[in-house]
């Protein structure tokens, strides 16, 4: 380590981006489809149809519903529909023991008749979005590993700025064609120009889970009285206990106006009510976090349940509240209207790039020394296979988690978990093919696999429902056609990219012929 | 992973040590400034709290730099673990200037 | 955003200019000291007027937030298609500066 600073930190960078690597891949592959979710769900449930519907109308929908169907529940949510989720939908969770936390029931409700959905059965959108920080592990493990990913994500931007000597000068530099000065460039340009995002996104991700990870200064500032501190930031979790006797809900529709009258139009995107059968009944209004950029943790008018009166309007947030919002808000992005929104997705993918051509570089640089040798070293085979895995693995996994929701029986009552599962099967299946294949092959056939795979869909879509392409577009229904489309882009972007593996392997020769001479000079 | 022999013992035992020091040593660092903020800031309680969670991470970041730039591992530790002695000093007074 | 992400991009096209290398690929001569100022300062003026029409469309925080956003994309846009349609990336810069006007009619 006695090479100097620079030096020091490249090497951090690499070692830290390779090890983490593969998991951030994931991590930002799965987050960037999330801000689509509601429009991924909408193509993986067809079933649930649009209404204009006004909000009174579906919160006493809703209200009904669950006086009829979970009137003992712990704690009550309506989600009321948007102009990107246009189902209304319930959620409740059992009452248990204190210290245990309930199960959570959810359904989606059809706003006219006030029965549940015959959707089929789906996490849809959900399922990239909850695995991207909790990666499919118990609670709390894989937010904890998600957490600390984002760490050693901070830490290689911030090594890979410090390590860019010509970070300006080279500020527009891209030269195609070049083998591996191509990829770094590449790697540079996602890097550089999308840097705001990826500092914002990977900053903001250790701010959303700072209470779970550095528990510190709460305990410090508050002692044993934690949940004072949650209902002080919070104060929607401030609720009164249930005091164990009956009592009687009021309709929820009088609180729905007074809290949207105290937000001067302001919109309300859901409704949470505690302990719903009891006298100490408590109900929370949530302001619409699409209203602002700043999320205002705050923002919940509160009633009491039975008797109807104001307890409580949050005040204005501080300025560390009003920080802390913003990096929500922004991480979320729920604010962002349509061509916003695909800014996200474009620089979503632009650091799903990033880590990408790192993984291949990484790679590369130390390929070039033994290329000379028909076998390579165990260490540098194992990063080949878990690139593969990791990257095209992964976007096999995803188009067959699509397949899966086209082909598996809508009345299949286990459906929405066997989703899941073909995604890990299909992922792992990738895993095998690409430690028994060699290198350039398993790119070029896990590549092909994919683009097949996500061309396709627009296909199966039409073969197993009436919501086609064709339909799609003439009925305006741009969520699901642009979900179509997307796809078959994609699909013709993995196809353009197995080629190009395929022409680069055949030019090989002659390069290797050259490369030796340039080795025993390094060598020494 | 450079050459053809395997790395020396001492280097390896090196290279954790600093690891140990960033990922063990930055995260006490860290958590300590954090409740230095906490206790410190003339702000309200809660206001404290966050704004010293929401910059421990600066301080992680900052730890972890060091125990890769600094010369040895003995420096990386001794650079983690001073300051982490100068924040828990400094939250100590705080916390018992809270009390009385 | 429109007229946001015209100004980003001619801006980051000027900056680009003002460099050795870029210039020369473009426009095949090295620019001289005054052109390369003129350009540095019309870049960076663009890309710190384009924050304007942003905000004056969608407040204060929405703003800054699609003033950033464009920023970067029109930053990747550009050097993604440098190297591939050189005189595309300046035709478009020179459109884009001449179009700036007719969108900003349009928003007021």
């Amino acid at each position: 380590m006695r090479e100097g600073f620079r030096q020091a930190m490249a090497w951090l960078h690499t070692w830290a981006g390779l090890i983490f690597g593969w998991l951030l891949f994931a991590i930002f592959l799965t987050g960037t489809l999330a801000y689509f979710k509601e429009e991924i769900s909408h193509w993986m449930q067809p079933e649930v149809q649009t209404h204009p519907v006004d909000d009174v109308r579906s919160l006493n929908v809703a209200q009904q519903y669950l006086q009829a169907n979970a009137p003992t529940a712990a704690r009550w949510f309506i989600n009321l529909p948007d102009a990107r989720e246009p189902g209304l939908s319930v959620m409740w969770q059992d009452k248990v023991d204190p210290g245990q936390r309930g199960n959570f029931m959810r359904k989606t409700l059809d706003p006219v008749s006030g029965l549940a959905v015959q959707a089929r059965e789906s996490m849809g959108g959900e399922f990239f979005y909850r695995f991207h920080f909790q990666l499919q592990m118990p609670y709390p493990w894989g937010r904890w590993l998600s957490t600390l990913a984002a760490m050693v994500m901070f830490v290689a931007l911030i090594t890979g700025i410090i390590t860019h000597k010509k970070i300006f000068k080279d500020f527009f530099t891209f030269r195609p064609r070049k083998g591996q000065r191509s990829w770094l460039d590449g790697h540079n340009a996602v890097g550089v120009l999308v840097l705001p995002f990826h500092l914002m996104i990977t900053y903001s991700s250790l701010v959303i889970f700072m209470s779970m990870v550095m528990p510190a200064p709460i305990l410090a500032a508050y002692g044993n009285d934690t949940q004072a501190f949650f209902s002080d930031v919070f104060p929607a979790t401030d609720n009164a206990p249930a005091l164990g006797q009956p009592g009687r809900l009021l309709p929820l529709a009088s609180m729905y106006q007074q809290a949207r009258a105290q937000w001067a139009g302001g919109h309300v995107e859901r409704v949470a009510v505690n302990n719903p059968s009891d006298v100490n009944a408590s109900v929370n209004v949530f302001r619409a976090g699409s209203d602002s950029v700043v999320h205002d943790f705050g923002s919940t008018v509160s009633f009491s349940g039975t008797t109807g009166e104001l307890l409580r309007v949050s005040g204005e947030p501080s300025l560390p509240a009003v920080v802390g919002g913003s990096f929500y808000g922004l991480h979320m992005g729920r604010f962002a209207g349509p061509v916003l929104r695909w800014l996200y997705f474009i620089c979503g993918l632009a650091g799903t790039a990033m880590i990408g051509t790192g993984l291949v570089i990484w790679l590369g640089k130390r390929q070039l020394k033994h290329a000379k040798a028909h076998v390579m070293p165990f260490e540098l085979r194992l990063v080949e296979v878990l690139n593969i895995a990791s990257m095209s693995g992964l976007l096999i996994a995803i188009a067959a988690f699509f397949w899966a929701n086209r082909l598996l029986p809508v009345s299949f009552a286990e459906r929405s978990g066997w989703e899941v599962q073909t995604f890990f099967i299909a992922w792992g299946l990738s895993l095998l093919h690409a430690s028994v294949r060699r290198g350039r092959r398993g790119w070029v056939e896990q590549l092909s696999v994919a683009a097949l795979l996500f061309m396709a869909i627009p296909v199966i879509n039409a073969l197993t429902t009436s919501h086609h392409l064709g339909v799609a577009l003439a009925s305006g229904d741009w969520a699901m056609a642009g979900f179509d489309l997307t796809c078959l882009a994609c699909g013709v972007f993995f196809a353009w990219a197995a080629r190009k593996m395929q022409r680069r392997g055949v030019p090989a020769p002659k390069a290797e012929r050259a490369r030796p001479l340039t080795l025993k000079r390094e060598a020494h | 992973m450079k050459s053809k022999t395997s790395l020396p013992l001492a280097y390896r035992f090196a290279v954790t040590s600093r690891v140990l020091a960033a990922v063990i040593g930055g995260y006490l660092m860290a958590s300590l400034a954090s409740i230095c903020l906490a206790l410190w800031l003339p702000t309200a309680r809660a206001d404290a709290v966050i704004t010293g969670m929401m910059s421990s991470f600066v301080f992680y970041l900052l730890a972890v730099l060091w125990c890769f730039a600094c010369r040895s591992a003995a420096r990386a530790w001794l650079g983690v673990m001073l300051p982490s002695a100068l924040f828990a000093t400094l939250a100590g007074v705080g916390f018992w200037m809270t009390r009385t | 955003m429109l007229i946001a992400m015209l100004m980003c991009y001619a801006g980051f096209t000027a900056l680009c200019l003002a460099t050795d290398r870029h210039h020369g690929e473009l426009l095949r001569s090295k620019p001289s000291p005054a052109r390369r100022l003129g350009l540095r300062v019309a870049g960076g003026l663009l890309l710190t007027l384009a924050i304007g029409p942003a905000v004056w469309v969608s407040g204060w925080a929405q703003g800054l937030v699609e003033w950033c956003a464009v920023l970067m994309l029109s930053a990747l846009l550009l050097v993604l298609l440098l190297p591939y349609r050189p005189r595309l990336a300046l035709i478009l810069a020179g459109v884009g500066l001449l179009a700036s006007p007719v969108a900003a009619f349009a928003i007021l």
